[in-house]
């Protein structure tokens, strides 16, 4: 009785001080999130991802709509003071001015268009739609104003009295891209991936412009293809329109990654363009309808000239995706907004950002709402876990200790790494980061006094009746403990590495873009490393055996090819079999010839291996094999080998996974395989260091597999070993 | 006296310079237990290996069941007899050398299955036999890292009977055994002699060949010291070499 008695209390002890740090947790976070809801300062909010940007005639004004419902302006004249103008409720998806500057447009998702008095900064007007609204535009005389939504209807307004004067559609599709021409006269909006012009004052359609054939007659996609024609328009969904100043062209942009430029008068393709590597978001035209702006999902902006539909420069900056863009208040600035919650200006002489203006006070972070969700969630957990204890034995230590180690490297350490590659001054990083890092060391603090709690003798006394049982237990506790801190150690490293990785400001959606063709090559380097370590692992149990051999002549030629292989160069040997075997007449195809490079090559290294294999085993079992009547033949097969291949089989691995990065050499032969489709294309985008990333995941990934895979073989063959 | 089913003449073994076997004879009829002991060094473990050639002798002629090897004659040519030989007479190690990537039921029916060529079926039947003659059948399916030292010995004498040998040879099969595991090996072969089987057993186990054997034979560098019963040997020894060994031993 008396040993179950202490047992209890020194249970009691051993949890009391991470019971009262988790419990400061969950208080500190209650009182958090009622500081949140009852609208106090605010210091980790949702950044405002910025939709649309637009710069007022005059110049003096940059207004951006953002994700949180506000209107950012900004005086350009007045030391770019700012001022939030709108609170709509639902994230504003457009922003435009009058071609007086003094009234300013907002349309929000949930259907609520307002009209501001710039000056004085009230709202004159608020039109009330009943749909989702996808994208607004405003007539370049300030004439009309078109808006889509999800109601599959394009809503024409007359902006001096506010009333709708037309309604287009429905349509098939919902659009997600409405332009109106600097006259007002027509209106253009997707429907999918077909682009469809109003006349505004009839309210008839007058065009549609759609996918067809090169040549005309093939009236199908596949016709055309059968035909060996070009299959013209846009693959995907089309994401932004824009007509050009003098009315003759459209331009489109789609989720293709491709903007076409459409003769009106024609109703065709006059200029198909690539330049993004992902879809388009925004489009605008210079007033002077020579160039044209462009920004993309994968965060970068491009100009075009027009006539012919080639770019000319690209904006490399925004963290996230671009998502307004528009022409600066001098010939050479842009102005951009993007889902980062920042507005840049660029210098388009030097492609250089001269000012970025984030959307609130400071820069915040958007892991707000994550972080209080994470705190109330983890407090709670832990006060449950550590009260639990008795019930869940050292498993309630354990889960603790996953959610205090794991859960803030991922909720508190990942967010510090995002604010450390801002582009900002230490200084401001720390201001921004200081909260995160005071609850990152919060939670250390109660990992350690986890740390410190006996753990398992204590929580199974009460149930388990051996002493053997309970160190049992401890001891698996113990392991679990370690596995959860390799863990954490792992996870760190990574977060370490990806944070680097940012640093090098990787274009990441070019990498998604050539992804799948970089990983065409896989299987074929799957395939040349599977064949070569195969006939790498004949050649060599024969040259082992050779080796091994009285034999002279056996000897002497196993001694002769690890020789010569081992000798002389991987590179040089593959470069001899590609060249060499053809001036001899044996034209192999360079697969073929590259199978045999790596195979013979490394036949020649894998001999020693098995020579060591073999010579492992004792003579005790060649005398019991004798002694038994066995021929020399039958006592390799069932004796000798079998043992030695459990003996090699570590090494074999080894050499396994060092054959599928070597394989990277054939692609001398140009043989498609993964790096050299990696190489092909970073060498054509001049985006190296992005291709060759996506080929090192991958031979990474594989090598962690194959690891994994030999890992259970080794245990399988080990099978005997085990007592 | 009945035609012996062993029968050595004048073996001679060198390693080197160094004469080990110094032209012994023996002839052992069948069912006969013959043990051997004597100092170390004397060629006892040399001789017994000789006979199933894992030594290959230097000169003399060996004569097992009717089939005789000739070592004066290069012994490459006579390689498909000496296989042959083997098979006709058993071997236990010392060390037991059991092959330790196989269960001990893979162990007995190896060599049947691939050396004689009997069916799975056959050789199982025969195996498990075998080792429920050792008293092992509960241990068929165990690999011999999981097995005592003698557990591991008498799995090493079932895979030689599952050959049916006419002889069987014993190389110290009880050295590298703890004491208490000495017994049942030595319970085993003691089994095995009153079954008829024809023994040569190299040990040190005073009291096998004392109570199992019928002749024992003192060996002293390189030759017979004395051949006797062993209730002679043990009691009343012609020779001085042999007392001047027992004063060491008993």
């Amino acid at each position: 009785m008396s040993s179950i008695a202490s047992v209890s209390e020194s249970r009691s002890r051993s949890t009391r001080l991470p019971l009262i740090l988790i419990s400061i947790t969950v208080v500190l976070s209650l009182l958090y999130a009622i500081q949140h809801y009852a609208g106090g300062p605010i210091r980790l909010a949702v950044v405002s991802r910025i939709h649309d940007v637009v710069l007022s005639p005059d110049n003096s004004l940059i207004a951006a709509g953002a994700s949180n419902g506000n209107v950012y302006v900004w005086d350009t004249q007045r030391g770019w003071r700012r001022s939030i103008l709108a609170q709509h409720r639902r994230s504003v998806i457009g922003v435009a001015f009058t071609p007086d500057s003094d009234t300013l447009i907002s349309a929000a998702r949930n259907g609520e268009i307002r009209f501001w008095d710039v000056q004085a900064g009230e709202i004159k007007q608020t039109i009330q739609t009943n749909t989702q609204l996808n994208d607004i535009s405003l007539a370049g005389d300030g004439s009309v104003l078109a808006v889509v939504g999800e109601d599959a209807n394009v809503h024409v307004f007359d902006v001096a009295s506010g009333q709708q004067i037309q309604t287009l559609g429905p349509n098939p599709n919902p659009a997600l891209a409405v332009t109106v021409n600097a006259k007002g006269t027509r209106v253009a909006a997707d429907n999918g991936m077909e682009i469809q012009i109003w006349d505004i004052a009839s309210g008839s359609l007058v065009q549609t412009l759609t996918n067809y054939c090169e040549d005309e007659t093939k009236t199908t996609e596949v016709a055309c293809e059968k035909a060996d024609e070009d299959w013209l328009g846009h693959q995907k969904q089309i994401t932004a329109l824009a007509f050009s100043p003098d009315g003759q062209l459209l331009a489109s942009g789609s989720a293709d990654t491709t903007i076409i430029f459409w003769s009106l008068e024609e109703g065709k393709v006059k200029w198909p363009s690539i330049g993004h590597w992902a879809g388009v978001t925004a489009m605008v035209f210079n007033p002077d309808g020579q160039t044209m702006l462009s920004g993309g999902d994968d965060n970068k902006i491009r100009t075009w000239r027009v006539t012919g539909g080639k770019s000319t420069a690209i904006f490399e900056g925004h963290l996230s995706a671009v998502n307004g863009v528009a022409f600066g208040w001098a010939p050479e600035m842009i102005l951009s907004g993007g889902a980062d919650g920042t507005v840049r200006a660029w210098e388009t002489a030097n492609q250089k950002v001269t000012f970025i203006a984030w959307t609130k006070k400071g820069l915040q972070p958007i892991w707000g709402q994550v972080l209080r969700v994470w705190m109330l969630l983890s407090g709670i957990l832990g006060i449950v876990s550590l009260l639990g204890l008795r019930r869940m034995r050292p498993w309630g230590h354990l889960l603790a200790l996953c959610l205090y180690v794991l859960g803030p490297i991922v909720v508190l350490g990942l967010p510090i790494l995002e604010v450390l590659i801002y582009p900002l001054s230490f200084v401001e990083q720390l201001s921004i980061a200081w909260p995160l890092i005071v609850l990152l060391a919060w939670y250390g603090l109660i990992v350690g006094t986890l740390m410190r709690q006996p753990v398992s003798v204590s929580y199974e006394a009460a149930e388990s009746s051996s002493l053997s049982e309970q160190l049992m237990a401890s001891q698996r506790t113990r392991r679990l403990r370690s596995a959860i801190f390799i863990a954490a150690v792992w996870f760190l490293i990574m977060v370490v590495l990806y944070s680097v990785l940012r640093r090098f400001n990787l274009d990441v959606a070019f990498m998604r873009h050539f992804f799948s063709f970089i990983m065409g090559g896989a299987w074929m380097t799957l395939r040349i490393s599977a064949l070569s370590i195969a006939l790498a692992v004949i050649l060599a149990l024969l040259g082992a055996l050779g080796r091994l051999s009285k034999n002279p002549v056996a000897n002497g030629i196993s001694g002769f090819y690890i020789s010569l292989i081992r000798g002389t160069p991987l590179l040089v040997q593959i470069y001899i079999w590609y060249l060499g075997l053809p001036r001899v007449n044996i034209v192999l195809p360079a697969q073929v010839a590259g199978t045999l490079a790596l195979g013979v090559n490394y036949g020649a290294y894998m001999t020693e291996i098995f020579r060591a294999g073999i010579q492992a085993i004792g003579k005790g079992q060649y005398e019991a094999a004798e002694a038994l009547g066995m021929s020399p033949i039958q006592l390799y097969r069932r004796i000798v080998l079998p043992q030695a291949f459990r003996i090699v089989i570590p090494p074999i691995g080894n050499q396994f996974i060092a054959m599928m990065k070597d394989s990277s050499l054939v692609s001398v032969m140009s043989i498609w395989e993964l790096s050299y489709r990696a190489q092909k294309i970073g060498r054509q985008n001049f985006r190296s260091l992005e291709t060759f990333m996506v080929a090192a995941a991958f031979y990474w990934v594989l090598t962690v597999i194959f690891q994994f895979l030999q890992g259970q073989l080794e245990e399988y063959m080990a099978r005997s070993e085990r007592r | 006296m009945t035609k012996p089913i062993i029968k050595v003449r004048q073996l001679h073994k060198y390693f080197g310079p160094l004469h080990v076997i110094r032209g012994v004879d023996l002839d052992v009829p069948p069912g006969e237990v013959v043990v051997i002991i004597g100092p170390s060094g004397a060629g006892k473990s040399t001789f017994l290996r000789c006979l199933n050639f894992l030594e290959e002798p230097s000169a003399g002629t060996i004569e097992i069941d009717e089939l005789k090897i000739d070592a004066q004659e290069p012994l490459r040519r006579q390689r498909h007899h000496i296989r042959m030989l083997r098979q006709k007479a058993g071997m236990v190690f010392q060390q037991f050398n059991l092959f330790p990537h196989m269960t001990a039921l893979e162990n007995v029916i190896e060599a049947p299955l691939i050396v004689k060529g009997l069916s799975q079926k056959e050789a199982t039947a025969n195996g498990e036999k075998w080792l429920e003659w050792v008293g092992l059948s509960d241990k068929r399916d165990e690999y011999p890292s999981r097995l005592s030292g003698g557990q591991q010995q008498r799995v090493a004498i079932a895979r030689a009977l599952a050959m049916e040998p006419t002889i069987m040879l014993f190389d110290e099969p009880t050295s590298a055994l703890d004491p208490e595991l000495i017994a049942e090996v030595v319970e085993v072969m003691e089994r095995l002699a009153s079954e008829g089987m024809t023994m040569v057993v190299v040990t040190h186990e005073i009291h096998f060949a004392r109570d199992v054997s019928d002749r024992v034979i003192l060996m002293a560098d390189g030759g017979w010291a004395e051949i006797a019963p062993p209730e002679k040997l043990f009691t009343n020894p012609d020779e001085e070499r042999t007392r001047q060994f027992l004063s060491h031993i008993l």
